[in-house]
């Protein structure tokens, strides 16, 4: 990573840690708004870290970008973040415009993208995300098979708003040949499923920034909390505990690392070319893997406190059940990265060498 | 409250790297080929084949981080990784040299002295010189400041009394490094006295035993010493400086591909039997094996690359090892479900024996080298639990 996107982050992690504490997380969920946070973050222009200096963004890298979201999964930021920084880059990718200083909603859930006949736009979005307070609604859609991006003013469409298991906004979208306030022009080397691997590794990052959080929530909470006369941290039983939740964490922040490395070395990342396909499945695969083993081991050795609502350590495990869930749990993508690997090796039809399960998982 | 962060980077790998990885996979395809081996799962413990090994040092393949003078080929740590890796991928049998490269021979270059550099590190290289682990005892395995074997000053050397148990490959090896008390026992300083010596295994009062183990290999070894004579420059490192040596030694051993790969040549020969006709399930099965393997390696690499930094990224290593030999013996647990394995190894086909005798090794993989029990209080320590 350069050194401005060092700067970014270490910029953002402050504001977070200043403006997002347990209690905002909570208070948001019961509906207050974090006003302080909004302004922050839309002064310091975090929404447009994947816009290029010419469209009036950041210009930041891949990695910034998903570092960032994994640095804000961190704190479970309660705003649509991660969700307005895709579709930020959607827009700027398909040369319409990007605001600055709002919300955009991505109505993108990994399934069927709605449809554009004659300039309408029809189809159903079940789990849009970060709809409420979004300026814009922002929609990949299907035209003879090329994608195009459209936008929507909230108002002009019919949206009913659910919540996730986290509390995040997930909205129902549905757009019964609606007319668009901008639509894009087809986008080069941009497919569904690519959409799908890049929002895939985004919930990934997520995932692996919550399960950080976990960790330290964890080593802090068993460190402090003494039981039969002394830290539950010096019992070996929670200690092997712990050494899971860390292998775990740490193997998903590998995992991630590895796929945002990968994504930022290919020349159109939202192509869903069979080359990225292997390292995205794997973050998303082992991202959802580790959000069951690790908030398992954190709430036993949380006990009864790690089950209330004032503690912390809920906003996150209920954060990674739903991110694990969204844009393919890991059996879905440990199907495709399987097959993917058998259909590498029978049209190779060679033994160990080229063609290889070695030769393919090892690139 | 601490954060607890770890970062894997992706080391620098030049072209030479992958132009190394390609001759030696190149190599290894001929060999099986040409039948030169038969590929074995868990190969770096349980394929043994002095032969193959002069092979490899013939290949220039063995200790290539070494420097020229000593017969190494000044190499970086990568290419090293990359001869490792398609070793093991292959079930190749490399366990005569395995730890002689791995292990003692980065020891005797760091501590060793001049005259064991210039006569043994070359002999390694060539793949003709074996070194065994001294190590483990009856009385003392995971606890290993507990040893009791002892080394009592005589004139111009040492003599050494005691038992080394567990020493894989002891027989076919011409020396063991050998972890002995040379101080008293303080109960409060016990990591204090212990000192390592390399010891010719054909030295008068030394000999060997092999034992037998469950997947009826006899690559376990008994060492008994009986006021076994060394000189004085047998001293591998400093007198007193044992423990720090060996936990140092250790600490470099646990984040290699030998702690994901044991296991891996079932797997590429169970998906080269399915490929064609995979269904769903299986395919989620073998997928999500491949990505814990895929993470694995991003973590070692990245191990790998902080040492490169200069980093002592210690608990990451001992995180590799902990998630690495545990996916080792999953992924012979996922396969029975494909594969179900009932009869020894001989009975039945290539495969099924390569089956029977992963399950009957797999116990080993979590023991070897520093119990993971231990690795997990190593982690838990830490990030901070005492």
């Amino acid at each position: 990573m350069e050194q401005t996107d060092q700067l970014i982050l270490d910029t953002a992690h402050r504001l977070f840690a200043d403006q997002c504490d347990a209690e905002t997380v909570n208070r948001a969920e019961n509906c207050e708004t974090p006003d302080r946070l909004w302004q922050a973050i839309f002064e310091s222009g975090l929404t447009l870290a994947w816009v290029p200096e010419a469209a009036g963004g950041v210009g930041g890298s891949l990695a910034l970008g998903f570092n960032l979201i994994r640095q804000a999964a961190s704190f479970a930021l309660p705003v649509p973040l991660a969700d307005t920084l895709v579709a930020n880059l959607l827009l700027a990718k398909s040369g319409l415009s990007v605001s600055a200083g709002c919300w955009a909603a991505m109505a993108f859930d990994g399934h069927e993208v709605p449809s554009l006949l004659q300039g309408e736009v029809s189809g159903v979005v079940e789990a849009a995300s970060g709809a409420p307070g979004a300026t814009v609604v922002v929609v990949p859609v299907l035209e003879k098979e090329v994608v195009r991006i459209a936008t929507f003013a909230p108002s002009a469409i019919d949206m009913e708003h659910h919540e996730s298991l986290a509390g995040e906004a997930r909205s129902r979208i549905i757009f019964d040949s609606a007319i668009p306030s901008q639509l894009s022009a087809p986008v080069d080397g941009m497919t569904v499923d690519g959409l799908k691997q890049f929002c895939a590794l985004v919930r990934a990052c997520q995932i692996a920034g919550a399960l950080e959080k976990i960790t330290d929530l964890t080593v802090g909470y068993v460190r402090e909390r003494h039981q039969f006369g002394r830290p539950l941290g010096k019992f070996q039983a929670i200690q092997h505990k712990i050494a899971d939740i860390v292998g775990e964490s740490a193997l998903t922040g590998a995992a991630v690392e590895q796929a945002v490395r990968k994504l930022s070395a290919h020349p159109v990342p939202f192509s869903g070319d069979s080359d990225m396909l292997l390292p995205l499945a794997t973050a998303k695969i082992v991202a959802s893997e580790a959000a069951g083993r690790v908030t398992r081991n954190a709430h036993q050795a949380h006990g009864a406190m790690g089950f209330s609502f004032e503690y912390p350590l809920q906003q996150y495990s209920r954060r990674v059940w739903s991110w694990r869930e969204e844009f393919g749990p890991e059996f879905y993508w440990s199907g495709r990265l399987g097959m993917a690997v058998a259909s590498g090796i029978s049209s190779h039809g060679s033994n160990h060498g080229d063609g290889g399960t070695w030769d393919l998982v090892s690139q | 409250m601490e954060s607890v962060r770890f970062s894997f980077p992706a080391p620098e790998i030049d072209e030479s790297v992958d132009e190394l990885r390609k001759e030696v996979r190149a190599f290894l395809k001929e060999e099986v080929r040409s039948g030169g081996f038969i590929p074995v799962t868990d190969c770096w413990c349980a394929g043994v084949d002095p032969d193959f090994s002069r092979k490899l040092g013939q290949k220039g393949w063995i200790g290539v981080t070494w420097p020229r003078q000593y017969g190494g080929r000044d190499l970086s740590a990568l290419h090293r990784y990359a001869i490792t890796e398609e070793l093991l991928v292959a079930g190749a049998p490399v366990h005569a040299h395995w730890i002689a490269d791995r292990q003692s021979g980065p020891l005797i270059l760091a501590k060793g002295t001049e005259d064991m550099k210039r006569n043994i590190l070359p002999q390694i290289a060539a793949g003709k010189c074996f070194i065994a682990l001294g190590l483990s005892e009856p009385e003392s395995g995971s606890d290993l400041a507990s040893v009791r074997t002892r080394a009592a000053r005589v004139e111009g050397g040492w003599e050494i009394t005691g038992t080394k148990l567990w020493s894989s490959g002891a027989r076919h090896c011409q020396y063991m490094t050998v972890l002995a008390r040379t101080g008293e026992r303080d109960p409060d300083k016990r990591h204090a006295g212990l000192t390592q010596f390399l010891v010719p295994l054909d030295s008068p009062g030394v000999t060997v035993r092999g034992i037998r183990d469950m997947s009826g290999v006899e690559h376990f070894n008994e060492t008994h010493f009986e006021s076994a004579f060394v000189p004085d420059d047998a001293v591998l490192g400093a007198v007193g400086e044992g423990w720090k040596q060996v936990t140092s030694e250790l600490a470099l051993e646990r984040s290699g591909p030998e702690r994901f790969l044991s296991t891996f040549i079932v797997l590429e020969k169970a998906m080269q039997h399915s490929a064609a006709g995979m269904n769903g399930h299986q395919a989620a099965v073998f997928g999500s094996i491949l990505a814990r393997i895929r993470a694995l390696r991003a973590m070692s690499l990245g191990v790998a690359a902080l040492l490169d930094q200069g980093h002592s990224p210690e608990i990451e290593a001992a995180l590799v090892k902990d998630l690495g030999t545990r996916l080792e013996q999953d992924i012979i647990e996922r396969l029975r479900e494909f594969w179900p394995i009932q009869m020894k190894q001989g009975y039945g086909d290539e495969f099924q024996s390569l089956m029977s005798d992963s399950l009957l090794r797999q116990p080993s993989f979590t023991l070897r080298g520093g119990t993971n029990e231990v690795l997990r209080g190593i982690i838990a320590r830490g990030v901070g639990l005492n």
